[in-house]
């Protein structure tokens, strides 16, 4: 708002320097805009900085120092916080754990979000056609499973999953198919299975809005050119919802990434899952069983890093082709 | 899902029992929780005569407010306040170190005994020592008094323990004509048996570091030891190794399962009848009678097998303690109601009922009063059998510092293991490998033992 007012009255002052009086009124303004705009800021200033860039400091600065212990033993002594450059980052790189959970939720991520969101596109484009039916009870039907949060849907889905309990284990043994959905070979695709059960529909909603934004005029005209159902959503609604995808993608590269209440919520029920399942987990077991919060801490950074350059990335690989596109 | 009873939480919850939805990370647990009464005092400090205090006295127990209870009323000023702490996943251990990090951890907390090693390397334990506690050793079972004590130090009073011994489906083994297995040769020759039949003797949970530790400790482990100033380890030495053959022999065989024990399925296959034995500790009474009612009046424990005929060497899975935090404001009072709590008759009356463990008071209780629900195991005196068991646990057993990082770590070993069949003693060679690398980690000299 401040910036609108100060680019209008800019030239303004420009134009007349020769008029000092007319120049002390306009910066007083400037000023006070100035303060008026920072009073509004503060308050979210405030909790950004406390809630965002204070932990993101202090969890760089804990990454970067050890605990030191003297005494026998290492009991019953001082112990010191020491400056520890990168070591942590070392350690952390250096555990076969923490690399092997990235490279599962990088294949987790490279199958499950492309299903999800052409699952959630179809789903999109379904509930959005002109002969789509009961529009109102499907979008919330699709989209309910995103209100369970994820411990819980984890739970039910632990149920499901759990051979000697689950239905669907007890229907497949009675066809003669031997499955077991928390053996090492599957249980990331059980997961992906609940995480594409939990937000196919969110990332549906997103889609349909972007949808609905579509003025009417664009499809009347597509129908007049003569487009079937089936070419308006192919040329004219994906192209239009293409920002929505790449939003929806963004955020579930970093959810992918960030995967952590399912394999922890599974964790006790299947063997397969270890400590370093995910890279999440793995800072998690070395913060609070090994006590070990300098390492969590270079993890974690670690982790947020990945994300940046992956989310980044992404949107820098599908706004170069829009360029392309464009030009 | 619905039918099956809520799983009960053992006597002694253990941090691995999970009953699932509790497992939302509340490791994230704030630390600034307690104010602990006269909070700010940071100098330990001698009460007035006369001086009303609070203390607070982090715990998991079930029931355990009702000795508190008995304490309040009787010592009006000395108040203790409990301040229940979730026990899934360790999550109460996070929160005291997160507390002792804070700088403002409880006055008395519940630790189990084999992680006293890592609170003392955060330098979170008062030593009692100079309080006097040692005028109490004679009160309690020499061994578990020896595991809170390092060095010259005494960091914890013991309050329970368990002693292992193995659970029987006596109805199913005498139908197969199978007697409970007194060595661990008769009990493979049991487990070939009852899988012709169709069951399995038991599960090899391989997350299960917490058993196996107990396991290894029966066959002679030593894992921890120390000279001088450095820590020795040696998670693969020879009766280990010895252990984990054996294990992996009846994994090889298929005469166990591999499903995670204490879990839901785990339940089901006891309900069942699909898992007839288990080799478990002296809490698991309550979890059997809790998780598995409809098989009541058909169990019996037994001694844990022996690795030689007639022997009589026994361990301990589980238990624990009340340590007092290094920023106690009042500390002797602190130690004056743990010994209490562990030791007044009245106390433990209280708290066999809420189901605690095993005493590791020598007196003040009769062994028969922690048999809890004789006609589940057929009016059994079932608890004679863990005393006995009790009585002949291996007392040289020692913990180190970063127990809940080897357990873990034994887990993902065993689980790597049965994954791509490699062989179970190059999981505790990794796993020895690791626990090295973690001490020093955690700027520790540490050196392999053996």
């Amino acid at each position: 708002m401040s910036r609108d007012t100060l680019s209008r009255t800019a030239p303004d002052t420009a134009r007349r320097p020769d008029t000092p009086g007319r120049r002390r009124r306009v910066s007083r303004t400037e000023a006070r805009n100035a303060r008026a705009a920072a009073g509004f800021v503060l308050p979210f200033l405030a909790l950004f900085g406390l809630c965002f860039v204070a932990p993101i400091v202090y969890a760089v600065q804990q990454s970067l120092h050890r605990t030191e212990r003297t005494g026998p033993l290492g009991l019953g002594g001082r112990e010191h916080e020491a400056f520890a450059g990168l070591t942590n980052y070392a350690h952390a790189l250096a555990d076969d754990r923490f690399l092997a959970g990235f490279g599962r939720v990088l294949l987790f991520g490279a199958v499950q979000i492309p299903l999800m969101i052409a699952l959630a596109t179809a789903l999109a484009l379904l509930l959005e056609s002109a002969s789509a039916r009961g529009v109102p009870f499907f979008r919330s039907a699709f989209f309910l499973p995103y209100g369970v949060p994820g411990v819980i849907a984890s739970i039910l889905w632990g149920f499901l999953y759990v051979p000697g309990i689950s239905p669907l284990v007890k229907i497949a043994d009675a066809v003669g198919w031997d499955v077991d959905f928390l053996s090492r070979g599957t249980v990331l695709w059980s997961i992906a299975n609940i995480v594409t059960w939990q937000f196919t529909g969110y990332n549906m909603l997103v889609l349909i809005a972007q949808l609905k934004s579509v003025p009417g005029e664009l499809y009347e005209a597509a129908r007049i050119d003569g487009a079937s159902a089936w070419q308006v959503a192919r040329h004219v609604k994906l192209p239009l919802i293409r920002p929505a995808l790449v939003l929806t993608t963004v955020f579930s590269i970093i959810g992918t990434l960030q995967l952590f209440a399912e394999p922890m919520v599974l964790r006790p029920l299947a063997s397969s899952i270890d400590s370093g399942f995910t890279p999440n987990l793995h800072a998690y077991s070395e913060a609070f069983v090994g006590n070990n919060p300098h390492v969590a801490a270079a993890e974690a950074v670690l982790l947020a890093l990945v994300a940046c350059v992956l989310s980044f990335g992404f949107l820098r690989l599908v706004g170069g082709r829009a360029k392309e596109r464009r030009r | 899902m619905t039918r099956n009873p809520v799983p009960h939480l053992p006597r002694m919850p253990r941090r691995t029992v999970l009953g699932g939805a509790a497992a939302l990370a509340a490791g994230f647990a704030l630390a600034g929780c307690s104010d602990g009464g006269d909070g700010d005092a940071d100098a330990p400090r001698e009460r007035k005569k006369g001086q009303k205090i609070t203390l607070t006295f982090w715990s998991w127990v079930p029931g355990i407010d009702k000795p508190v209870d008995l304490w309040n009323r009787k010592n009006p000023d000395v108040q203790v306040k409990v301040e229940k702490v979730s026990a899934v996943n360790g999550e109460q251990y996070a929160k005291m170190h997160a507390a002792i990090k804070a700088g403002n951890p409880p006055d008395l907390g519940q630790i189990e005994f084999p992680i006293i090693p890592s609170f003392l390397l955060d330098n979170g334990l008062l030593d009692l020592a100079p309080l006097g506690a040692a005028r109490h050793k004679g009160k309690f079972f020499g061994w578990q008094w020896q595991q809170s004590v390092f060095g010259k130090g005494i960091y914890a009073i013991p309050q329970a323990s368990g002693p292992m011994g193995l659970f029987v489906r006596q109805d199913l083994f005498d139908k197969w004509g199978l007697k409970a297995p007194g060595t661990w040769d008769e009990y493979e020759a049991a487990a070939k048996v009852i899988r012709k039949k169709g069951a399995w003797i038991e599960t090899f949970a391989p997350t299960n570091g917490n058993r196996f530790s107990g396991l290894a400790w029966q066959a002679g482990a030593k894992w921890y030891a120390s000279h001088g100033d450095t820590w020795l380890v040696h998670i693969d030495d020879e009766p280990t190794r010895r252990v984990a053959d054996y294990w992996e022999s009846l994994v090889k065989q298929k005469l166990v399962k591999t499903i995670p024990d204490r879990q839901n399925a785990w339940y089901k296959d006891l309900q069942t009848g699909d898992i007839t034995a288990w080799v478990g500790a002296s809490w698991g009474d309550a979890l059997l009678v809790g998780n598995a009612p409809g098989t009541k009046g058909k169990w019996r424990a037994a001694p844990l097998p022996q690795w030689k005929a007639g022997g009589q060497v026994f361990a301990n899975w589980g238990g624990s303690t009340t340590a007092v935090f290094a920023k106690a404001s009042y500390p002797k009072d602190a130690l004056d109601f743990a010994v209490w709590l562990n030791t007044d008759p009245a106390s433990i009356a209280l708290l066999i009922d809420g189901g605690y463990g095993f005493p590791s008071a020598k007196k003040g209780y009769a062994t028969d009063a922690l048999d809890v629900d004789k006609p589940f195991f057929g009016g059994q005196s079932y608890s004679k059998v863990f005393a006995d068991a009790s009585a002949h646990v291996d007392t040289s057993w020692r913990w180190g510092p970063g127990v809940d990082t080897l357990y873990q770590r034994l887990g993902d070993a065993f689980t790597d293991a049965l994954a791509d069949g490699s062989s179970f003693r190059s999981a505790l060679a990794k796993v020895q490998r690791q626990t090295l690398s973690d001490l020093q980690g955690k700027g520790l000299k540490v050196e392999s033992g053996g």
